[in-house]
Protein backbone atom coordinates (compact mmCIF):
# COMPACT_ATOMS: atom_id res chain seq x y z
CA UNK A 1 0.00 0.00 0.00
CA UNK A 2 1.43 3.31 -1.09
CA UNK A 3 0.85 6.28 1.23
CA UNK A 4 2.59 8.84 -0.91
CA UNK A 5 -0.51 10.93 -1.48
CA UNK A 6 -2.47 12.53 1.31
CA UNK A 7 -5.80 10.99 0.36
CA UNK A 8 -4.50 7.43 0.60
CA UNK A 9 -3.14 8.09 4.08
CA UNK A 10 -6.39 9.81 5.12
CA UNK A 11 -8.43 6.87 3.89
CA UNK A 12 -6.22 4.44 5.76
CA UNK A 13 -6.39 6.54 8.93
CA UNK A 14 -10.14 6.93 8.81
CA UNK A 15 -10.58 3.23 8.17
CA UNK A 16 -8.71 2.31 11.34
CA UNK A 17 -10.99 0.53 13.78
CA UNK A 18 -11.39 1.98 17.26
CA UNK A 19 -9.75 0.19 20.15
CA UNK A 20 -11.97 -2.38 21.79
CA UNK A 21 -12.64 -1.20 25.35
CA UNK A 22 -12.65 -3.66 28.27
CA UNK A 23 -15.98 -5.48 28.52
CA UNK A 24 -17.00 -3.92 31.82
CA UNK A 25 -15.88 -0.36 31.05
CA UNK A 26 -19.38 0.97 30.45
CA UNK A 27 -20.71 -0.66 33.59
CA UNK A 28 -17.89 0.78 35.68
CA UNK A 29 -18.47 4.27 34.24
CA UNK A 30 -22.17 4.08 35.02
CA UNK A 31 -21.43 2.80 38.53
CA UNK A 32 -19.10 5.74 39.07
CA UNK A 33 -21.61 8.29 37.77
CA UNK A 34 -25.37 7.81 37.68
CA UNK A 35 -25.50 4.74 39.92
CA UNK A 36 -23.06 6.16 42.44
CA UNK A 37 -24.69 5.97 45.88
CA UNK A 38 -25.42 9.34 47.37
CA UNK A 39 -23.08 10.27 50.24
CA UNK A 40 -24.47 9.67 53.74
CA UNK A 41 -23.94 13.31 54.65
CA UNK A 42 -24.00 16.31 52.35
CA UNK A 43 -21.24 18.90 52.59
CA UNK A 44 -23.44 21.28 54.62
CA UNK A 45 -24.40 18.50 57.02
CA UNK A 46 -20.76 17.62 57.49
CA UNK A 47 -19.92 21.24 58.27
CA UNK A 48 -22.79 21.43 60.80
CA UNK A 49 -21.69 18.15 62.37
CA UNK A 50 -18.11 19.37 62.65
CA UNK A 51 -19.32 22.61 64.26
CA UNK A 52 -21.40 20.69 66.84
CA UNK A 53 -18.45 18.42 67.61
CA UNK A 54 -16.19 21.42 68.05
CA UNK A 55 -18.65 23.05 70.48
CA UNK A 56 -18.94 19.79 72.46
CA UNK A 57 -15.15 19.47 72.66
CA UNK A 58 -14.89 23.10 73.74
CA UNK A 59 -17.55 22.59 76.43
CA UNK A 60 -15.88 19.42 77.74
CA UNK A 61 -12.53 21.19 77.82
CA UNK A 62 -14.11 24.16 79.62
CA UNK A 63 -15.70 21.83 82.21
CA UNK A 64 -12.50 19.87 82.76
CA UNK A 65 -10.38 23.02 83.06
CA UNK A 66 -12.95 24.75 85.29
CA UNK A 67 -13.05 21.83 87.74
CA UNK A 68 -15.75 19.26 88.57
CA UNK A 69 -17.49 21.41 91.19
CA UNK A 70 -18.23 24.13 88.64
CA UNK A 71 -19.81 21.49 86.37
CA UNK A 72 -22.02 20.14 89.18
CA UNK A 73 -22.98 23.69 90.19
CA UNK A 74 -23.88 24.49 86.56
CA UNK A 75 -26.01 21.35 86.27
CA UNK A 76 -27.87 22.21 89.49
CA UNK A 77 -28.51 25.75 88.25
CA UNK A 78 -29.77 24.39 84.92
CA UNK A 79 -32.09 21.91 86.68
CA UNK A 80 -33.49 24.58 88.96
CA UNK A 81 -34.14 26.92 86.01
CA UNK A 82 -35.94 24.12 84.11
CA UNK A 83 -38.13 23.30 87.09
CA UNK A 84 -38.97 26.99 87.57
CA UNK A 85 -39.88 27.19 83.90
CA UNK A 86 -42.13 24.12 84.02
CA UNK A 87 -43.94 25.46 87.08
CA UNK A 88 -44.82 28.60 85.08
CA UNK A 89 -48.17 27.84 83.36
CA UNK A 90 -47.93 30.49 80.64
CA UNK A 91 -44.45 29.31 79.61
CA UNK A 92 -45.65 25.67 79.35
CA UNK A 93 -48.63 26.80 77.26
CA UNK A 94 -46.42 28.80 74.87
CA UNK A 95 -44.03 25.83 74.53
CA UNK A 96 -46.94 23.48 73.78
CA UNK A 97 -48.35 25.90 71.18
CA UNK A 98 -44.94 26.17 69.49
CA UNK A 99 -44.50 22.39 69.40
CA UNK A 100 -48.01 21.84 67.99
CA UNK A 101 -47.43 24.44 65.27
CA UNK A 102 -44.16 22.77 64.28
CA UNK A 103 -45.85 19.36 64.02
CA UNK A 104 -48.76 20.81 62.05
CA UNK A 105 -46.41 22.52 59.58
CA UNK A 106 -44.36 19.36 59.04
CA UNK A 107 -47.49 17.27 58.41
CA UNK A 108 -49.46 19.58 56.16
CA UNK A 109 -46.79 21.31 54.07
CA UNK A 110 -45.32 17.95 52.96
CA UNK A 111 -41.79 17.26 51.68
CA UNK A 112 -40.61 17.62 48.08
CA UNK A 113 -37.71 15.50 46.87
CA UNK A 114 -34.72 17.59 45.77
CA UNK A 115 -34.68 16.63 42.08
CA UNK A 116 -38.37 17.21 41.59
CA UNK A 117 -38.03 20.62 43.15
CA UNK A 118 -35.28 21.51 40.70
CA UNK A 119 -37.18 20.21 37.72
CA UNK A 120 -40.24 22.16 38.80
CA UNK A 121 -38.19 25.33 39.14
CA UNK A 122 -36.83 24.78 35.61
CA UNK A 123 -40.34 24.41 34.21
CA UNK B 1 -12.32 11.52 -0.31
CA UNK B 2 -15.72 12.72 0.80
CA UNK B 3 -16.58 9.17 1.80
CA UNK B 4 -13.45 8.96 3.92
CA UNK B 5 -14.24 12.21 5.70
CA UNK B 6 -17.83 11.16 6.25
CA UNK B 7 -16.59 7.92 7.76
CA UNK B 8 -14.22 9.79 10.02
CA UNK B 9 -17.08 11.84 11.37
CA UNK B 10 -18.95 8.78 12.47
CA UNK B 11 -18.03 9.52 16.06
CA UNK B 12 -19.80 12.77 16.60
CA UNK B 13 -21.89 13.91 13.70
CA UNK B 14 -23.52 10.75 12.44
CA UNK B 15 -27.28 11.07 12.48
CA UNK B 16 -28.35 9.01 15.46
CA UNK B 17 -31.75 7.97 16.55
CA UNK B 18 -32.82 9.75 19.67
CA UNK B 19 -32.08 13.15 21.13
CA UNK B 20 -29.02 15.26 20.39
CA UNK B 21 -26.13 15.37 22.85
CA UNK B 22 -27.11 18.82 24.09
CA UNK B 23 -30.64 17.64 24.84
CA UNK B 24 -29.26 14.64 26.72
CA UNK B 25 -27.12 16.96 28.84
CA UNK B 26 -30.19 19.11 29.59
CA UNK B 27 -32.22 16.01 30.45
CA UNK B 28 -29.49 14.80 32.82
CA UNK B 29 -29.40 18.19 34.51
CA UNK B 30 -33.18 18.05 34.76
CA UNK B 31 -32.92 14.93 36.92
CA UNK B 32 -33.19 12.21 34.25
CA UNK B 33 -29.87 10.53 34.89
CA UNK B 34 -30.56 7.74 32.39
CA UNK B 35 -29.91 10.34 29.66
CA UNK B 36 -26.29 10.39 30.75
CA UNK B 37 -26.16 6.63 30.18
CA UNK B 38 -26.94 7.31 26.51
CA UNK B 39 -24.04 9.76 26.34
CA UNK B 40 -21.77 7.12 27.88
CA UNK B 41 -23.02 4.62 25.34
CA UNK B 42 -22.24 7.04 22.50
CA UNK B 43 -18.76 8.06 23.56
CA UNK B 44 -17.20 5.44 25.81
CA UNK B 45 -15.47 3.67 22.95
CA UNK B 46 -14.06 6.86 21.42
CA UNK B 47 -12.93 8.12 24.82
CA UNK B 48 -11.24 4.82 25.55
CA UNK B 49 -9.60 4.88 22.10
CA UNK B 50 -8.19 8.37 22.72
CA UNK B 51 -6.95 7.39 26.19
CA UNK B 52 -5.41 4.14 24.99
CA UNK B 53 -3.73 5.71 21.96
CA UNK B 54 -2.29 8.47 24.16
CA UNK B 55 -1.20 6.33 27.10
CA UNK B 56 -0.66 2.94 25.43
CA UNK B 57 -1.66 1.16 28.62
CA UNK B 58 -4.93 -0.76 28.95
CA UNK B 59 -5.38 -0.24 32.68
CA UNK B 60 -4.52 3.44 32.62
CA UNK B 61 -6.75 4.01 29.59
CA UNK B 62 -9.58 2.35 31.45
CA UNK B 63 -9.01 4.49 34.56
CA UNK B 64 -8.79 7.67 32.51
CA UNK B 65 -12.01 6.85 30.63
CA UNK B 66 -13.84 6.35 33.91
CA UNK B 67 -12.30 9.48 35.39
CA UNK B 68 -13.23 11.55 32.33
CA UNK B 69 -16.89 10.56 32.47
CA UNK B 70 -16.97 11.07 36.23
CA UNK B 71 -15.55 14.60 35.86
CA UNK B 72 -17.97 15.34 33.03
CA UNK B 73 -20.92 14.12 35.10
CA UNK B 74 -19.86 16.10 38.14
CA UNK B 75 -19.34 19.33 36.21
CA UNK B 76 -22.17 18.93 33.72
CA UNK B 77 -23.55 22.31 34.80
CA UNK B 78 -20.45 24.01 33.39
CA UNK B 79 -21.09 22.53 29.92
CA UNK B 80 -21.91 25.44 27.64
CA UNK B 81 -25.18 25.02 25.73
CA UNK B 82 -24.41 24.90 22.03
CA UNK B 83 -20.95 23.44 22.54
CA UNK B 84 -20.16 19.95 21.27
CA UNK B 85 -20.24 17.26 23.92
CA UNK B 86 -17.69 15.18 21.99
CA UNK B 87 -15.15 18.03 22.03
CA UNK B 88 -15.77 18.61 25.72
CA UNK B 89 -15.38 14.98 26.77
CA UNK B 90 -12.32 14.55 24.53
CA UNK B 91 -10.74 17.62 26.11
CA UNK B 92 -11.37 16.24 29.62
CA UNK B 93 -9.93 12.89 28.55
CA UNK B 94 -6.89 14.45 26.94
CA UNK B 95 -6.11 16.55 30.02
CA UNK B 96 -6.44 13.48 32.23
CA UNK B 97 -4.02 11.66 29.90
CA UNK B 98 -1.56 14.57 30.09
CA UNK B 99 -1.68 14.42 33.90
CA UNK B 100 -0.91 10.70 33.79
CA UNK B 101 1.91 11.18 31.31
CA UNK B 102 3.55 13.92 33.36
CA UNK B 103 3.23 11.75 36.49
CA UNK B 104 4.72 8.86 34.58
CA UNK B 105 7.65 11.00 33.47
CA UNK B 106 8.21 12.23 37.02
CA UNK B 107 8.49 8.69 38.38
CA UNK B 108 9.88 7.05 35.29
CA UNK B 109 13.14 6.06 37.00
CA UNK B 110 11.58 4.30 39.97
CA UNK B 111 8.03 3.08 39.64
CA UNK B 112 7.30 2.85 35.99
CA UNK B 113 10.23 1.70 33.91
CA UNK B 114 8.53 -1.48 32.84
CA UNK B 115 5.35 0.36 31.87
CA UNK B 116 7.11 2.62 29.42
CA UNK B 117 6.00 1.03 26.20
CA UNK B 118 8.66 1.76 23.60
CA UNK B 119 6.46 0.58 20.77
CA UNK B 120 6.99 -2.35 18.52
CA UNK B 121 10.53 -3.55 18.03
CA UNK B 122 12.14 -4.16 14.64
CA UNK B 123 11.10 -7.82 14.66
CA UNK B 124 7.45 -7.12 15.29
CA UNK B 125 7.55 -4.35 12.69
CA UNK B 126 9.00 -6.77 10.18
CA UNK B 127 6.20 -9.24 10.77
CA UNK B 128 3.42 -6.67 10.73
CA UNK B 129 0.30 -8.56 9.80
CA UNK B 130 -1.97 -6.05 8.13
CA UNK B 131 -2.34 -2.45 7.17
CA UNK B 132 -4.23 -1.41 10.28
CA UNK B 133 -1.69 -3.03 12.51
CA UNK B 134 1.15 -1.36 10.62
CA UNK B 135 -0.56 1.99 10.79
CA UNK B 136 -1.22 1.59 14.52
CA UNK B 137 2.41 0.68 15.07
CA UNK B 138 3.54 3.70 13.08
CA UNK B 139 1.21 5.97 15.07
CA UNK B 140 2.59 4.51 18.31
CA UNK B 141 6.09 5.37 17.15
CA UNK B 142 5.19 9.05 16.69
CA UNK B 143 6.14 11.63 19.33
CA UNK B 144 3.38 12.24 21.86
CA UNK B 145 2.15 15.59 20.45
CA UNK B 146 1.82 14.18 16.94
CA UNK B 147 0.17 11.03 18.21
CA UNK B 148 -2.53 13.04 19.96
CA UNK B 149 -3.25 15.12 16.86
CA UNK B 150 -3.44 12.05 14.62
CA UNK B 151 -5.71 10.23 17.10
CA UNK B 152 -8.10 13.17 17.27
CA UNK B 153 -7.96 13.56 13.49
CA UNK B 154 -9.00 9.92 13.30
CA UNK B 155 -11.82 10.49 15.81
CA UNK B 156 -13.11 13.87 14.67
CA UNK B 157 -12.18 14.06 10.99
CA UNK B 158 -11.10 17.34 9.48
CA UNK B 159 -12.60 19.46 12.21
CA UNK B 160 -9.41 21.32 13.01
CA UNK B 161 -11.14 23.80 15.27
CA UNK B 162 -12.47 21.00 17.48
CA UNK B 163 -9.05 19.36 17.61
CA UNK B 164 -7.51 22.71 18.57
CA UNK B 165 -10.06 23.13 21.40
CA UNK B 166 -9.38 19.64 22.75
CA UNK B 167 -5.61 20.09 22.71
CA UNK B 168 -5.72 23.72 23.83
CA UNK B 169 -3.52 24.73 20.88
CA UNK B 170 -3.89 27.38 18.16
CA UNK B 171 -5.37 26.05 14.95
CA UNK B 172 -2.19 26.84 13.00
CA UNK B 173 -0.17 24.68 15.40
CA UNK B 174 -2.66 21.85 15.01
CA UNK B 175 -2.35 22.00 11.22
CA UNK B 176 1.45 22.07 11.45
CA UNK B 177 1.50 19.13 13.87
CA UNK B 178 -0.85 17.20 11.63
CA UNK B 179 1.25 17.90 8.55
CA UNK B 180 4.42 16.75 10.33
CA UNK B 181 2.69 13.74 11.84
CA UNK B 182 1.52 12.60 8.42
CA UNK B 183 4.98 13.19 7.02
CA UNK B 184 6.52 11.04 9.75
CA UNK B 185 3.87 8.38 9.28
CA UNK B 186 4.63 8.22 5.57
CA UNK B 187 8.35 7.91 6.32
CA UNK B 188 7.79 5.18 8.91
CA UNK B 189 5.47 3.20 6.66
CA UNK B 190 7.76 3.71 3.66
CA UNK B 191 10.79 2.50 5.61
CA UNK B 192 8.84 -0.52 6.78
CA UNK B 193 7.83 -1.38 3.22
CA UNK B 194 11.40 -0.99 2.04
CA UNK B 195 12.58 -3.32 4.83
CA UNK B 196 10.10 -5.94 3.66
Amino acid sequence: MNFDNDDALDRALFALPLEEPPADLRASILTATIYRPAPVFSFRELVALAAVCAVVVWLVAAVVLGGGSLFVHSLQALGAATLRGLSNTSLVLWAAAGGATAIWLSIFTGFQPRTEGKAARRR
Amino acid sequence: MAAAVAEARRIDTTVRPGPEDGELVAMTLGGRSEAFATLVERYDRAVYHLAYRTLRDVEEARDVSQEAFFKAYRSLRTFKPGAKFSTWIFAITYHACCDRLSRRKRYSNEELPERADTGPGPESQAIALDQARRLHDAIDALPEKYRAVITLYHLQGKQYEEIAVVLGLPMGTVKTHLFRAKEQLRKLLGAEEAAE
